[in-house]
């Protein structure tokens, strides 16, 4: 299971992205606007586990997955891989590491070219990253990779084109794309929120096959606490591009220590009529990220801001093992 | 007598394939001060079945056959006019899908509002427009908001703004097509207490369509499963928890996962759900059912009353 081994650690990640503004506006005024979409995240992804970024749209945890895979060049922070400095490397050695580290995108609609055919799509990662000698070779592999992800017999789907699978069929084949590179790290961004309820389970089970059989760490980020409760072993909660509070996922769930976080869990429907409802214990919604809230960015919406609240940003402790909190009212 | 009585209701969309058969002789009521949830995965025909009530099929859907009853009178194949007069908005209305997206952009909020009630009630304009505003209030938000373009509404609001617009004409049955679908967890909790307080203090009968069991478990009295534009099973929800009875209904339940219980392995039903414009003979769940027998693959299942007020479509049952 986890081991204690960390395979992915994450040091004050930041990505801000410039605000556009028309050409009066910039005349008038110099000051630069940044959508602070990621602003000083700090973890670790530990060797065969899985990881939950989870938080409300906006809060920037896909940002924070692109940023950590260098499909988006970071403000500032740093990154290490498997002891390796991921933010230093150059093009082909980058392009070495991507072998390492795969994505998982969220919508099998767009994620896959229309125009290649299942067997295109699966093989070109592998020609890209020149893994097989021979076409024989190449074949081969994807046939396995496709019985791997359920899709049998594979014979039946390699010259089939994406129109002519279903979404839970889609999403098997971008996951067999980022499984045949043989990984070590992917970050599955929110992998089955488009899909019905009654496949969801099924991709899931092939994914965490993957996670056994070859100690692959995940990133799994979703706005779904119940999936993540299910799946993660630890979990972070992200609120306007801030980690405000870390921990196991029993933990998180059971006993959150952030206001944050409990009202997410509080407000999370219960699919059995028996239990009580679902609360909104905080009104409002989320503030946009350009010009975010002083001190803590949560005391606005906070049920339990005091004075000291808008004024210093609260830093991150670990409160107990393994547990950690960024809220002056938590100690 | 239900307040809304649908019997054998048939819809189909013509397409240059042939029929799509989206709603194939369905059965669905609703007893006055109901909160009943209507369940299904993508593609089976909920939204389909609530279009057909509200006459606000596209054009190349069309009933084929069957009854829908409100109050005892048949309204499929009404007039026009009667039924915009009489039904549609005034004593039933609908809270579209994708609420983001259903308001018009260039009119602010109050207006549009206000033009869902000139048009059904002879006012004068001052007064619809303050009446838009008192409906704001309902529904949570400040009446000043009635001067706000949407783009200037957050997610949450937009939807208040939807429900809202809903209730314009003091209707009886409302339907809300997935009104939290797109909105985040905390404002999705506001919106629900919102629908719960709403129904208790207008007196409401209120149909919820989604595909999230929690949605249904968090507001309504009564659920109904639909699958592949059949109608699986209908039950008070606590006996749909307690005892489902149809192996759609089980499937579905443990599939889906709560934050309260303790981590499990999440259960998936093989296969996908059937294209309709060809869906499975018999039971249309068979291919994916793990209990079929020969039977299944043959005949369809009757609707049967298994006890009083649970009712189900399976072979196993009968």
């Amino acid at each position: 299971m986890e081991g204690e081994e960390v395979e992915l650690r994450v040091i004050d990640l930041k990505k801000w992205f410039p605000v556009r503004k028309g050409v009066l506006s910039s005349v008038i005024s110099r000051k630069r606007e940044y959508v602070q979409a990621v602003d000083g995240v700090s973890f670790e992804v530990r060797r065969g586990e899985i990881f939950g970024l989870a938080g409300e749209s906006g809060c920037g945890k896909t940002t924070t997955g692109k940023t950590i895979l260098r499909l988006l060049e970071p403000t500032s922070g740093e990154v290490y891989f498997q002891g390796e400095d991921v933010l230093a490397l150059g093009k082909s050695e980058m392009k070495q590491l991507r072998q390492k580290m795969q994505i998982i995108y969220q919508d099998p609609y767009e994620s896959l070219n229309p125009r290649m055919t299942v067997f295109d799509i699966i093989s070109e990662p592998i020609s890209v990253h020149k893994l097989a000698d021979s076409s024989s070779e190449v074949q081969e592999i994807v046939f396995k990779t496709l019985e791997d992800v359920e899709l049998v017999p594979p014979g039946e789907f390699i010259y089939r084109f994406p129109h002519e699978l279903s979404g839970g069929q889609r999403q098997r084949v971008a996951v067999a794309r980022a499984l045949v590179l043989e990984p070590s790290f992917i970050v599955a961004d929110e992998p089955i929120s488009m899909l019905d309820v009654s496949i969801r389970a099924g991709i899931l089970r092939v994914m965490l096959r993957s996670r056994e059989a070859r100690e692959i760490s995940y990133i799994f980020i979703t706005h779904d606490l119940a999936y993540a409760r299910h799946i993660c072993h630890r979990g972070a909660i992200m609120y306007l591009g801030k980690i405000v509070e870390m921990s196991p996922m029993d933990r998180l769930v059971k006993n959150p220590l952030h206001p944050y976080t409990a009202a997410l869990m509080a407000a999370v429907p219960v699919p059995d009529p028996r239990l009580e409802h679902a609360r909104a214990v905080i009104g409002g919604e989320v503030p946009t990220p350009i010009n975010p809230p002083s001190g803590c960015r949560f005391h606005p919406r906070c049920p339990k801001a005091t004075d000291g609240c808008d004024r210093e940003e609260p830093e991150i402790i670990e409160v107990e093992k393994d547990h950690f909190v960024a809220c002056h009212r938590a100690a | 007598m239900p307040l809304l009585d649908v019997r054998g209701l048939r819809t189909y969309y013509s397409t240059l394939k042939g029929d799509v058969k989206a709603v194939d002789d369905v059965d669905l009521w609703m007893e006055r001060g109901e909160a009943l949830g209507l369940v299904g995965e993508s593609g089976c025909g909920k939204t389909t079945l609530a279009l057909a009530i509200m006459g606000l099929l596209p054009w190349n859907g069309r009933i084929v056959d069957g009854k829908i009853l409100i109050d005892d009178v048949d309204v499929v194949g009404m007039d026009e006019k009667s039924f915009e007069t009489g039904y549609r908005w005034r004593r039933m209305s609908y809270v579209f899908q994708g609420a983001m997206n259903a308001l018009n952009p260039v009119f602010k909020v109050g207006d549009q509002i206000a033009e869902a009630i000139l048009i059904h009630e002879s006012v004068r304009k001052d007064e619809a427009q303050g009446r838009a505003q008192e409906l704001l209030g309902l529904v949570g938000m400040d009446p000043e908001r009635a001067a706000s373009y949407p783009h200037e509404l957050s997610g949450g609001m937009k939807q208040r703004a939807m429900i809202a617009m809903a209730l314009a004409c003091n209707p009886e049955i409302v339907i809300a097509d997935e009104p939290t679908t797109a909105l985040d967890v905390i404002v999705q909790a506001q919106v629900l207490s919102l629908i719960r307080g709403l129904k208790e203090k207008l007196d409401l009968s209120m149909m919820l369509i989604t595909h999230d069991l929690s949605v249904v478990a968090d507001t309504c009295s009564t659920l109904a499963i639909m699958y592949a534009g059949k109608m699986v099973e209908h039950a008070d929800i606590e006996t749909t928890y307690a005892e489902p009875a149809h192996p759609y209904t089980k499937a579905l339940i443990s599939a889906f996962p709560s934050i309260r219980e303790e981590r499990r392995e999440l259960n998936s039903i093989s296969g996908a759900p059937p294209n309709l414009l060809d869906p499975p003979t018999g039971c249309r769940f068979h291919p994916r059912c793990p209990f079929r027998m020969e039977i299944c693959k043959r005949e369809e299942p009757e609707y049967l009353e298994l006890k009083k007020k649970h009712f189900a479509a399976c072979h196993l049952l009968a």
